[in-house]
């Protein structure tokens, strides 16, 4: 997946500047910034919900303008809010992503079966997902975003409103998938604990990439201990991106 | 060779089908402003052609072999004789003076009519034409019902309120029964056994023994939502086809009760058009006509469903209704 | 788009409008109460009228009850399509709309499959409603039950596209309160569904051609109609040309390429 010179303003105000990123294949690429940086908005262009207005995106060889549907049939979503159906279960859920993917009923059968069970959630597949926890919900939607074998996963602040056990679990799991499957990952946050293991960060900024590299590099070049201190450093705010308490 | 009498048979039968449905007859309509009388084609229940008649014609009856038309044109004092084939008036009877309603007896060769204005029910002869005799009655004489054997003929006064017993050898009253204010239309059932007057004021229909010459029953009606005065019977009709069903027509509420005649309850009200006042059978009772004088129209009942189905457009203040097993034209 | 894909797309949408129905029951007949309580209770008020004057498609005098059928019907196709199309957009559907869109399908193809899914639920409501109103003895022709489904999927197609283009497009139409005030009761109101046109005239001459001009009267008249067996050609064209209309324009709405709501900062303003 490539984004290249990605423009886009509300009105007057400009939420993305000239944005460019790469994510290669089988790679963990983390995208910080606090609330407000651009990070949805990026995410929405990616996925075809707004049109940039500049700019060129690539997914999977597929370029997004000229060939949306090839391009987003190759990208997996967890989106930062909640998109499961709550009034369906788990299965139900499942069902109706692969139905809106075109895969076939036997196929959606065995993949759903094996989601199922590579997330844990086997036993929890006929219930509704009102009775299932947020860390189970987020399991949900990730095994969901990975049933048509994506090429590329995109997740934005995924772990919002987990507690930390599941946080970790959660990217833990992510990180497992980008190597097992060879697939890139794009994943949004503004949780530096979730960032400093990543093999590459960009730091979106009011907009802007203020900064992007290998995360050791990123610390070497500049001599701090943490994303975090670099983040202050560069950005000159704590408030916002932190270590969770 | 084989498929095709198949065919034929096949065709022939939905033909047959067709031509067995008995709704090739004609609903003679007359309209009390107009001086017209409408006719509707029971098939395509459309008005199939209006004639002009005689002032005011208000009753009417079929002669018994249905070639002619016995019209009741009140303001000319007479009854007019329609040739139902040539739709020409060939003659008149002499009725006497304002005839409104009117019965032939069961030979076909005798008319009753009420006169209103005079107190008289006047027997008529058809074939010679003449007036045979007039018998007092009490005032304002309206309905006239007679009994299938001929023996009695019922004549109802709207003043007197009272139902005369008329036996038709001797031609006397031999029995007055008191009902409701107002009655209006007599009926006897298919047996003879029962005669059912209509009271347009009070609102009711008295049910008389025709053996004992005593009210045995009488019907009253309740429209949600309709005052109890806009409720006024005046249209009787008693099934002959063993569905044991009355009809009646409440004028002003616009409606037709249908009544169980064994139980005297009321099943149901079917809407209408405004001031419905008579009522007649197609000739296998499978639907029921009625003339709805303020809406000008005649309202089409199926019976087998209770249903209204449609409400044809006539002349205005259609009165009286006569229907013939004949297609006409 | 391949069909194979169009067609599983299709009956994943149609089965999940399907379970949402038979996991909301409560909100089903909750739904369904409301033309209900027009029939028995609105209805019944009017009941010693001397029935509604003979007007196509009418053979004979109507009680108000058998007249206002064919408007509760459209009120039905009219509270389902705003609170389908609308309720995707905001409320708790937000989120599943944003899954629709990114499925590698036409984004026109997406929308039409969820109006479709919507109205195909309203009319299990719709016949729901008949059989109640068969037993309250309004019964149209057995033959006007097949008929009418065309003229209700235009209809329920065209309400549900209008709703898709106003949440597209009106920003102060915030929550359901905002679209019964200012799109569901003048729609409902200021139309034939009700009261025949020619009392409307009787009343206000503006008033009639207000009606004149609000879609909903069209529909509701084609659905009369065909409640009856007849075609309307008038109100059917016109209630036709007012799908396409909306439904084009809905669609142009979601185009990415004009963005997918992009006003007060976008659907996730919080970054």
């Amino acid at each position: 997946m490539s984004a290249r010179n990605i423009n886009f303003s509300f009105g007057a105000k400009t939420v993305l500047d000239n944005v460019q990123i790469e994510v290669p294949n089988g790679k963990f690429v983390a995208l910080l910034g606090q609330n407000g940086a651009g990070k949805t908005t990026l995410f929405s262009i990616i996925t075809g919900l707004y049109a940039a207005h500049g700019g060129e995106i690539s997914i999977g060889g597929y370029d997004l303008r000229k060939d949306i549907q090839a391009a987003l049939g190759s990208i997996g979503v967890v989106f930062q809010r909640p998109t499961l159906d709550r009034d369906l279960t788990v299965k139900q859920n499942l069902r109706y992503f692969c139905n809106l993917h075109g895969i076939s009923r036997s196929d959606a059968y065995k993949r759903i079966e094996t989601a199922l069970e590579s997330y844990g959630l086997a036993e929890l597949h006929k219930r509704k997902v009102t009775q299932l926890s947020g860390g189970q919900q987020r399991r949900v939607e990730l095994a969901r975003a990975t049933l048509h074998n994506p090429r590329f996963l995109l997740l934005d602040e995924p772990t919002v409103g987990l507690d930390h056990s599941n946080r970790l679990e959660f990217v833990s799991n992510v990180k497992a998938l980008c190597k097992t499957l060879n697939v890139g990952v794009l994943w949004a946050t503004h949780l530096m604990d979730e960032v400093e293991d990543a093999d590459y960060v960009y730091i979106l900024h009011h907009g802007k990439i203020l900064f992007e590299g290998k995360s050791d590099d990123l610390l070497e070049t500049h001599g701090k201990n943490s994303i975090a201190e670099l983040y202050s450093h560069l950005t000159g705010k704590t408030t916002d991106v932190q270590h969770p308490s | 060779m084989r498929k095709k009498t198949y065919v034929q048979c096949v065709a022939s039968t939905v033909f047959l089908l067709f031509a067995t449905h008995a709704s090739a007859y004609s609903i003679f309509v007359s309209n009390e402003k107009d001086n017209t009388i409408s006719i509707i084609d029971g098939e395509t229940l459309e008005v199939a052609e209006t004639v002009t008649v005689g002032e005011r014609p208000r009753g009417i009856v079929l002669s018994h072999d249905n070639a002619v038309l016995y019209m009741c044109t009140s303001d000319d004092d007479h009854v007019e004789v329609l040739d139902v084939k040539t739709l020409k008036v060939t003659h008149t009877l002499p009725s006497g003076p304002d005839p409104e309603l009117m019965q032939l007896n069961p030979e076909g060769t005798k008319l009753y009519i009420a006169n209103e204005d005079d107190n008289l029910v006047t027997v008529v002869n058809v074939d010679d034409r003449t007036k045979e005799v007039e018998i007092p009655v009490g005032i304002e004489p309206e309905g006239i019902g007679v009994s299938p054997d001929g023996k009695w003929l019922v004549n109802t006064s709207e003043t007197t309120n009272m139902a005369h017993f008329i036996n038709t050898d001797t031609l006397k009253i031999e029995a007055n029964v008191l009902v409701d204010t107002r009655p209006r239309v007599a009926q006897f059932t298919g047996d003879g056994s029962e005669v059912w007057v209509s009271s347009e004021i009070g609102g009711t229909v008295s049910i008389i023994d025709t053996e004992s010459k005593e009210i045995k029953h009488k019907l009253s009606f309740e429209v949600r939502g309709l005052a109890p005065e806009a409720i006024q019977p005046v249209g009787v009709k008693l099934s002959t086809d063993g569905s044991n069903r009355a009809y009646i027509a409440l004028g002003p509420a616009a409606r037709v009760a249908v009544v169980n005649m064994q139980t005297y309850e009321i099943e149901k009200y079917l809407l209408v058009g405004q001031r419905v006042w008579n009522l007649e059978f197609s000739p296998d009772q499978d639907r029921l006509f009625t003339t709805n004088g303020v809406s000008g129209d005649v309202s089409v009942i199926d019976l087998k469903k209770l249903r209204v189905i449609k409400s044809i457009k006539v002349g205005r203040f259609p009165w009286g209704l006569a229907v013939s097993p004949d297609k006409r034209g | 788009m391949k069909l194979k894909h169009a067609a599983s797309c299709f009956r994943g949408i149609l089965a999940r409008e399907s379970l949402r129905f038979l996991n909301q029951r409560a909100r089903f007949f909750a739904a369904l109460v409301r033309p209900l309580v027009w029939l028995f209770i609105f209805a019944a008020g009017f009941r010693s009228v001397l029935g509604v004057s003979i007007i196509p498609p009418y053979q004979t005098y109507v009680l108000y009850e058998e007249y206002i059928t064919p408007g509760l019907l459209g009120m039905i196709m009219l509270f389902n399509g705003m609170q389908s199309s609308l309720s995707m957009v905001y409320d708790r559907e937000m989120g599943s709309m944003r899954l629709l869109l990114v499925s590698p399908l036409p984004r026109w193809f997406l929308l039409l499959s969820k109006l479709l899914s919507g109205v195909g639920v309203a009319l299990l409501q719709v016949y729901v409603f008949l059989l109640i109103a068969w037993f309250w003895e309004v019964r149209p022709p057995v033959a006007g039950y097949f008929f009418v489904i065309p003229a209700l999927i235009i209809s329920g197609l065209m309400l549900g596209a209008l709703g898709l283009m106003l949440s597209s497009f009106v920003t102060q139409l915030e929550n359901f309160a905002g679209v019964m005030n200012f799109v569901i009761f003048p729609m409902f109101f200021a139309s034939s569904a009700l009261y025949p046109l020619w009392r409307v005239r009787d009343s206000s001459e503006a008033l009639y051609w207000i009606a004149n001009l609000n879609p909903f009267t069209h529909a509701v008249e084609f659905v009369r109609f065909a409640l009856y067996s007849e075609f309307n050609w008038q109100a059917g064209l016109i209630t036709l040309l007012c799908t396409l209309f909306f439904l084009a324009v809905a669609i142009w709405g979601y185009d990415p390429l004009r963005g997918f709501l992009p006003r007060k900062g976008g659907p996730a303003a919080s970054n």
